[in-house]
Order: structure tokens, then sequence, then C-alpha cells
């Protein structure tokens, strides 16, 4: 009698044990739509997965790479069935089969990156660059001699458009005479693409460049000529350590890793996210200013930027160097101080895009189609 | 025939079906051992891998149906193949030929005043025809002008692909996407059914089983399906005999290009519902169905199973992928092994060993 | 100002082009062989991926090239063995190589990717080596015996034999020679045109390969104004952005290529050679 009620004893308290071990874990799964190898979208929100896991030592995680927009919903399956509890889908093409799953799997957490549609279950989540492409604008109309800038943009959409716009509106708040000139190349990875676009804005004249790509191409060919740069998305300080100026990079695990926690501690359950959406800038530190993590501007470049002055009505007589720093240290309060998209804002047609004292909120800002007053070139749905 | 010593080496043009079954089979044995091979290499144990795959492709009754979302297009694509190469046709434009399909589905849907019931008829129609139109110039360019197909078909491919990319950067950019490059979502009349609970838009599939009878049936009983047989597998005598390459190569090719077209128009109205990026419309079924007409050895009906053989490796991809976190291009390696085995035993299918027995 | 428009544009379009131009010599001597090989983008990503991993670990470019034709050599000695020695279908074979390849180099290169080159080669001064290269090739095709042999055995393969060719040794030497130079070609991407590695970098560069070959009519001084116009019409399609849309420029080289393969079949113009007669037939003895 005795021996089985220890027995009894034992098993309850193995039972314990083991579901107080399964519960301590919490598995979440991420759907990627390139190759982790990609240096870019992808290989970020990877790096950021495993900062995560680090930072959280409950977490468990799994993903599945290049999954075509067409297999995002079997993708899903797959993960709820391994027993993710949280599932992370990282590309807009995943927005209606994200929303598709939050309905079949109302105990399941979601969360889609770049989109606009949510659910009770299913939030949505975005790191944004359009503040520090405005403080590379502002380095770069400063350094610029021929007065031509120029941007290599991936699609003419609403996002690449908002990032070209902040950094064209920053190199003319320095530079009022230079111009931003665009080329597009129609591909999110595309290095023969970025390379011949970056060649034929140097011959065109540009003498100072930023991009949106998935490599450091552009970098590299600019540096080839002795041209300044601005890395976007990975470091890429390392490719160019004498040419590249700043640039935008970005920290999906700072999302994650708040997410996460709140999951793990009950503060977003099932029920109440159908108004959660992190649109995350410098103030929450998901993006930061630099070519490398720590090193907001190229120490080379620090002294030519302090050389260089403007007058602002804000700051009087400021050098750009500072004029960066303060900008920067505005933008970073919880409350930002600064935002280039407060009116009175012109596009390049002279048609008024946002009201004097109006700044843009995010719906506005995914969807702006216009392009700044300093943009030269091709702009695709342009609107009248 | 070649001797060596009492060894004797001869050609068998019509081998028995046993026999064919069991050397396609020892071909797929052998790439699944040399893809072991990888796996193991790549740090995993190869048996547990394939057990694996196994349960999670075949073993679950809810992801089995997902073989059919790659399967569809790749049965009606292999069974227009088939028919394709028997006419000594190599068509490697069937992804073109596929894009033509959405392009004029997605037109049906979003532009032209069709409208109700008639929309989804329409579509196949219209599919149809663009894929067979897009696969009319290099069959002309071959009869009239000799001009190899492999390389026109190639390169219609890359034209459709700049052309949907235009489309949907362009013109046809939907006003709900937010400046995404994506058309607007068909309305419902546009959709096809799904089987409930599975990616199967039944009346596409249906398509494909039926052009497979259809076809077989042509092939073996028809005055065409006789003159596109001989028109394979001799040509000089199939001139002789007054019958028309310009005839056979040009039905051949219509209903090819056609039925490619149709599985285009299963994918927009099936499985996206709106047009967009031309590299994600299609998982590459336009070359991988080449390994299911291959495999299918000239028979229609066969390309019904080699296209599920074929619908199972594509799931197995995904497993991989899941399951075993593995890099998405292990499905690359896979359909490259399976090919290189399958046409390199292709010899061990026509020739036969034998001991001379004088 | 004008100038130097047309200065830089020559130069880029002999930038982009010198990849373009190795890997369709290579084509062209496989196909004036008899053999089509489809797989030059899988043997490209090949070579540009171990080019690049030789480079980096050796620190010596030069190695990696040499490493990515040993590499592109080997891949091709594959479609050799099965498209000569078990006379399967030429078109499959290169098509099964070009999936293969991209796998593998995937597979392979993993983790590799972010990573800059010290000392990259200069991808103008290669651009020479590739013109003079395609000289001495049109020498030794037209000019000496080992030239008529391959062209024997591409047009006349029951002849070429009857005089004492070796036409499996030749077809193997020409299609592996081809796969030496796709191999470069790709190498010459990741040490010296980017300098890095990324999964899928080539991007298409190995089909433009084949079509080049053909365009330029099997002929490979023509093939270097082929290359060079490709290049440059790669690279107007950014210059010209603001006047003309990117896709139908983008789709000229493909559009080209049929339109070429048209022209040469009519014979109209002397211009387009004429594809060699026995290419993508396997060679048995004794039969035709």
């Amino acid at each position: 009698m005795r021996g089985i009620r220890l027995l009894l004893v034992i098993g309850l308290v193995l039972l314990l044990v083991a579901t107080g071990a399964a519960q301590t874990k919490l598995k979440a799964g991420f759907i990627y739509v390139g190759p982790i190898g990609d240096y870019g979208w992808t290989h970020a929100h990877n790096e950021a997965r495993l900062l995560a896991m680090k930072a959280l030592p409950y977490l468990e995680t799994s993903y599945i790479e290049s999954v075509p927009e067409g297999n995002a919903g079997p993708s899903i399956d797959k993960l709820v069935r391994a027993g993710n509890q949280v599932i992370f889908t990282t590309s807009f093409g995943f927005m209606d089969a994200t929303i598709g799953a939050a309905k079949k799997y109302p105990n399941v957490i979601f969360a889609h990156a770049s989109g606009f549609k949510r659910a009770p279950n299913s939030a949505t989540y975005m790191a944004d660059f359009y503040q520090v492409y405005y403080l590379n604008g502002l380095a770069a109309g400063a350094l610029t001699k021929t007065n031509k800038v120029a941007y290599v943009g991936a699609f003419p959409i609403p996002e690449v458009k908002r990032h070209l716009d902040a950094f064209a509106l920053g190199v003319c708040a320095v530079n009022p005479t230079a111009r931003v000139h665009v080329r597009w190349i129609n591909n999110w990875f595309s290095p023969p693409a970025a390379k011949e676009a970056t060649e034929a804005l140097i011959a065109a004249g540009a003498d100072a460049f930023a991009f949106t790509e998935d490599s450091p191409t552009v970098i590299q060919v600019a540096a080839k000529k002795n041209l300044a740069s601005f890395s976007h998305y990975s470091p890429m300080y390392k490719f160019a350590p004498n040419y590249v100026v700043s640039g935008e990079l970005v920290h999906w695990d700072r999302i994650y890793i708040d997410f996460l926690t709140k999951v793990r501690n009950g503060t977003y359950t099932t029920k109440n996210l159908q108004n959660v959406d992190y649109w995350w800038l410098l103030a929450e530190k998901a993006v930061e200013m630099g070519a490398q993590p720590g090193m907001a501007i190229n120490p080379l470049y620090v002294n030519k930027l302090k050389a260089v002055t403007v007058t602002t009505s804000e700051f009087g007589k400021i050098s750009v160097y500072d004029l960066i720093m303060k900008r920067h240290a505005q933008m970073s309060q919880a409350k930002p101080a600064f935002d280039p998209f407060t009116g009175p804002l012109k596009d390049r047609n002279g048609v008024t895009r946002v009201a004097a004292g109006h700044t843009m909120n995010p719906g506005e800002l995914t969807s702006m189609e216009w392009a700044a007053p300093c943009v030269v070139g091709p702009w695709p749905n342009e609107p009248k | 025939m070649r001797r060596l010593g009492s060894l004797r080496i001869e050609r068998r043009p019509d081998p028995p079906l046993p026999w064919v079954l069991l050397v396609s089979g020892l071909a797929i044995a052998g790439a699944l051992v040399l893809a072991g091979l990888i796996f193991w290499g790549y740090g995993l144990n190869p048996f547990e891998a394939y057990a694996t795959i196994a349960r999670d492709t075949l073993g679950d009754t809810r992801i089995l149906p997902e073989i059919f979302r790659p399967g569809i297009p790749l049965m009606l694509i292999g069974v227009g193949l088939v028919l394709a190469f028997r006419a000594q046709f190599y068509n490697i434009g069937a992804e073109g030929q596929l894009l033509a399909g959405t392009i004029a589905a997605t037109w049906v849907a979003l532009f032209s005043p069709i409208h109700g019931a008639w929309v989804i008829p329409a579509m196949f129609v219209a599919g149809a025809l663009a894929g067979a139109l897009w696969g009319l110039l290099p069959t002309l360019m071959k009869l009239r002008l000799n001009v190899n197909e492999v390389i026109t078909t190639l390169m219609m491919n890359y034209i459709a692909i700049y052309t949907v990319q235009w489309l949907v950067y362009g013109p046809w950019k939907g006003p709900s996407v937010r400046g995404f490059p994506y058309t607007d979502e068909f309305s419902g009349a546009a959709v096809l059914p799904l089987i409930p609970g599975t990616p199967i838009h039944w009346p596409t599939l249906l398509l494909g089983v039926l052009a497979a009878a259809v076809l077989a049936f042509m092939l073996a009983r028809t005055t065409l399906g006789f003159e596109i047989r001989v028109q394979g597998q001799n040509p000089t005598a199939a001139r002789y005999a007054g019958i028309s390459p310009l005839r056979t190569i040009v039905v051949a090719m219509l209903i090819s290009g056609g039925l490619a077209g149709i599985a285009g128009v299963g994918e927009v109205a099936g499985i996206h519902r709106r047009l967009f990026d031309p590299g994600q419309i299609s998982q590459g079924y336009g070359y991988a169905a080449i390994i299911v007409a291959w495999l299918a050895r000239g028979s229609p009906l066969a390309a019904i199973l080699t296209a599920v053989f074929l619908g199972i490796v594509y799931s197995a991809g995904e497993v991989m992928k899941a399951t075993l976190q593995m890099p998405a291009r292990v499905t690359d390696v896979f359909n490259g092994l399976i090919l290189f085995c399958l046409i390199g035993s292709e010899r061990l299918l026509y020739y036969r060993m034998r001991w001379n027995s004088n | 100002m004008e100038l130097e428009l047309i200065l830089t544009t020559i130069v880029r379009a002999a930038a982009v082009g010198t990849p373009l131009l190795w890997a369709s010599l290579g084509e062209i001597y496989a196909e004036r062989s008899g053999v089509v090989n489809l797989g030059v983008e899988g043997m490209m990503i090949l070579g540009a991926f171990v080019a690049f991993a030789t480079a980096y670990t050796s620190g010596n470019p030069i190695l990696g090239l040499v490493a990515a034709a040993v590499v592109g050599g080997a891949a091709a000695l594959l479609h050799a063995f099965v498209s000569v020695s078990l006379r399967a279908n030429q078109y499959v074979s290169g098509l099964a190589l070009s999936m293969l390849g991209l796998g593998l180099a995937g597979l392979l290169g993993r983790g590799w990717e972010g990573i800059p080159l010290e000392n990259p080669l200069s991808e103008i001064a290669l651009v020479p080596v590739g013109v003079v290269l395609a000289g001495v090739l049109w020498i030794v095709l037209y000019r000496t015996r080992w030239g008529l042999a391959i062209r024997s055995v591409g047009e006349l393969p029951a002849a070429a034999d009857a005089m004492g060719i070796n036409v499996v040794l030749v077809r193997y030497l020409a299609v592996v020679f081809g796969g030496l130079l796709a191999g470069v070609a790709g190498g010459f991407l990741s040490v010296a045109y980017r300098p890095s590695w990324t999964e899928g970098m080539t991007a298409g560069t190995g089909w433009i390969a084949i079509a080049l070959a053909i365009f330029a009519g099997w002929d490979p001084l023509k093939a270097i104004g082929a290359a060079f116009l490709f290049g440059a019409l790669f690279h107007l399609s950014f210059r010209l952005q603001a006047w003309i849309p990117p896709e139908p420029l983008t789709m000229l080289p493909f559009v080209f290529t049929i339109a070429v393969l048209a022209l040469a079949a009519r014979r109209t113009t002397r211009l387009f050679g004429a594809a060699p007669e026995a290419l993508g037939i396997p060679f048995v003895r004794g039969e035709r």
C-alpha cells in the first residue's frame, strides 16, 4: 500500500515537473519571404530571432525560409502543428494568409510585419527608417560637391518613396540647391541591377549615395570611385570603411523581445491584439542611425560635417554635424519634438501635401505616393 | 548492336511496362541515395530525415492534400508536354505559357465586361487561348525556319515574366493595395471553388484528369494521334507517309500551350486570386513539369501519377524547410538529382544485355 | 559631356559584358562540338561560390578563379558523361545541371554572405583578357586542326569519325572547356564584379550567355560585340530610365535573340551564322 502511495506521489511530482517544464517554454515560429542568407530583410529578421532567443531563456523558435506568398497558409499550418504559440509572418505579401490563419487558429497569436490588417489575435509591426533617412539626408546634403545626390530605389512603392522623400527633405534642408537623382531597379535583391544603376548615377555626376537594396553593392561601387555612401539595413561599414558615412540599421529584436515578453506575462492574449500596431522608430530604438551598431557617423566624416554650417530658424547658425545630433536627439524622445513630415509640405509639382502644423500619421505615411521637391527622376504612379 | 565478348547489347524501342517501372523506380531510388548523402553531409541522419519527410507529407491527412497545390498545375502542364515531346517538340516554355494564361485570366476577371457565372468559363477559355498563342511563335519558327524550339521557348519565358512585371507595376496595379505591386483581388465570381479544408481547386484538377484521358484516347485511337506518334518516332517515315509535320506539331503545341495556360488560370483563380510578382505565381512549375512528362514516358495517363509524385517532392521540400530547418535550395538539389538519374537510366530502358548463346 | 557619356557607357558595357563573354565563349565551344549545355547558370553559380570561398580563405583572387574553373569543368564533365556517353537528352541534362548547381551552391554558400573581400580583382583588368581570349579561340576554331576537329564533330560527326577523329573525346573536351569558362565567369562576378557572395547572385546571367552564343552566330569574335551590346543595353536600361520604362529594355536581349534566330534561319543576311548541323544530336557510331 505504502509503496503504491509513494509511487503515486512520485508520479504526481514527475507530472507536475513535466508540465511545469513544458510551461516554461514559449514557442515562436517565423515565416520568412527570402533565404536567411540574403544579407538584407530576411537576414535581419533572422538575426533578431537569434538575439531574442539569447535574451529570453524560455523562448524556443523555428523558422521556414523562402516561403512563396501562395504557400504562406500551409507554412503557418506547419508551424501551428509543431506547437508554436506565437507566429511572426515577415512580409507584406503574407497579410491575407495571416489574417486567414488567425481566424482558423483562434488560440494562436500572430504578428504580421509591414501590413495593415489586424484581428483579435493578430497584431502588426514595423520598424521604420524614415527619420534615419532624413538624418542621412542632412549629411549627404552637406557632403555633396556636385549638388547631385543619388538614390537607388528597389520598388516605387510607398515604403521606398517615403524613405526617399525623407532623405531628399534632409538633403535640401541643408543644401537647397542640391537635387536627389533617383533610379529604380524593380528588385529587392539584384546586385547587377544595383551596380549598373549606381554606375549610371555616377556617370550623371552624383557624388553621395543612398539606396534600398539587400546587398552592399551600391557602397562597393561608390567606394571604388572614392564616393561617399550611406549603408542600408545590415551593418555594411566593413565593405568600405573609408567611404560609408552613416546608414540605417534595424533592430527587429527590440520588437520581438517586447512582444514576446508581453505574451509571456499575459499582457497580450488571443483576444486583445485588434489595435496592437507597432510602428517603432528611433524613440523605441527599433532603428538606429549608422553603418555599424554604436557608430552613428563614421569618425572620418565628423570633421567634414562640422566644417559645414547652416542657418535654421530653430537653432540659428549651426554645424551640420550638430544639427544631425540635435535632430537625432529630438526624434529619439518618447514624444518626438521634430518630424520631417510636418507641414507645410509641397510635392515637387507644387501641390500642398501636408497642411501647416499637421504631422503625417502612420496611415498616411504607409500610403504616400508623392515626390518631395528636391527629387529628380522617374517616379511611377506620381499623383497629379 | 555491340558485342563485348559473349555479351551482346541490343536496342529495344518498346520496353515492357514492368521493366519501365523497375528502371524508373531504380533511378528515383538512386536519386534518393545521392540526396541522402547530402543530408548526411548536412549533419542529419538520412534515415531519420526520410522517415520525418514520409511522416509529414504522406502520414498526415491534413497535409496530404498539399500535394495537389503543385500537383494540379504540374498535371496540366505535364500532360501537355507529354504530347509535345511525343511530337518531338521540346517545349521548355511552359512557364511563359502559364504566365500568358494568368494574364488573360486576370484581364477577364478584372477588366472585361463579362460577369456572373460566365466569368470562370471565360477565364479558362481565355487562358487556354493565351497559352496556346504564346507557344505558337516558337512552333511556327521551328516549322517554317527550322529554328531550334528549346531556345525560342526559353526566351519567350523571359518575355512573359517581364510582361507580367510591367503590368503589375504599371497599368494593372490595384488601387486597394497601397502601392504594392499587386492587382486588386478578384471578385468572388472569378475565384475557383476549393474542396473545403484543402488547397484543391477541383475544377482545374478535373480539367487536368479529363485532358489526360482525352489525349490518351486521341493518341491511341485517332488518326491525328497516329500521325503524332509516327511523326515523333520517325519523322522521315512520316514525311513519306504524307503526314504533315505542320499539322501534327502545331496541334500538339497548341494543346500543350493551352494546357499550360489553363494551369495559369488555376493558379490565379484558385490560389492567389490576383496577379502579382511572376516569380511567386509559379514555383517553377513549367520547368518541373518536364520531369513529370519525362517520367510519364509518353503516356498522358501516367502523367497524372507522375504529377502527383512530383507534388510529393514539392511537399517534401516544404517539410525539409519547416521540420528539418534546411535551406530552401534543397528542393532544387532534389529535382536536379532526380532528373539526372532519370535521363541517366534511359539507356538501361531502351537497351538490353544478352549473353550470346553461340 | 557627350563624349564622357559615350565613354562611360562603353566602359560599363565592357564590364557587364565580360562575364557574359566568358560564359558564352564556353557555350560556343560546347555547341560547336554538337553539345548544347543549358547548365551554364548552374556552373556559374558554383564557380561564383567556390571562387569567393577560395579567394577569401587564401587571400588570392586569382586562385579563386582557378578553383572556379575547376568546379565549372567538373560540373560540365557530369553533363558530358550524361549527354555524350549515356546519350541522354542534352536539354534535359542541362536543365538538371542548372537546378543541381543552384541548389548545391545555395546549400554550401550558407553563412558566407555579408563578408567583404579584402583584395578583389579589378573588373576592368579582366576585360582585355576576355577580348584576347575570344581572339585566340577564334583562331583555334577556324585556323587550327583542333578547331577543324571541333567543327566537323559538330557538323558531321559520322564523317569526322570516318576521318579518324575521336568524336566522343572531342565533345568531352569541348564541353568541359565550356564549363571551365562558365566557372571563371561566375567567379568573375564574386571576386571582381560584386565582389562578395550572396545566394542566387548570378540572377539569370547564365541563361543570357546561352542566348548570346546564338546571337553571336557561334562565332567567338562576334561574341565580343554581342556581349558588349547586351552589357550596354543592361547599363542603358538604368541610364535612360527617366525616358523609357525599364521592362522593355530588360526584355530586349531575349527579343533580339529570337529575332536573330529568325534572321539567321532565313539567311537573308550573312551577318548571323547558322547552327551547327549536329547540335543536340547524340553521336552513335554506325548510325546517322
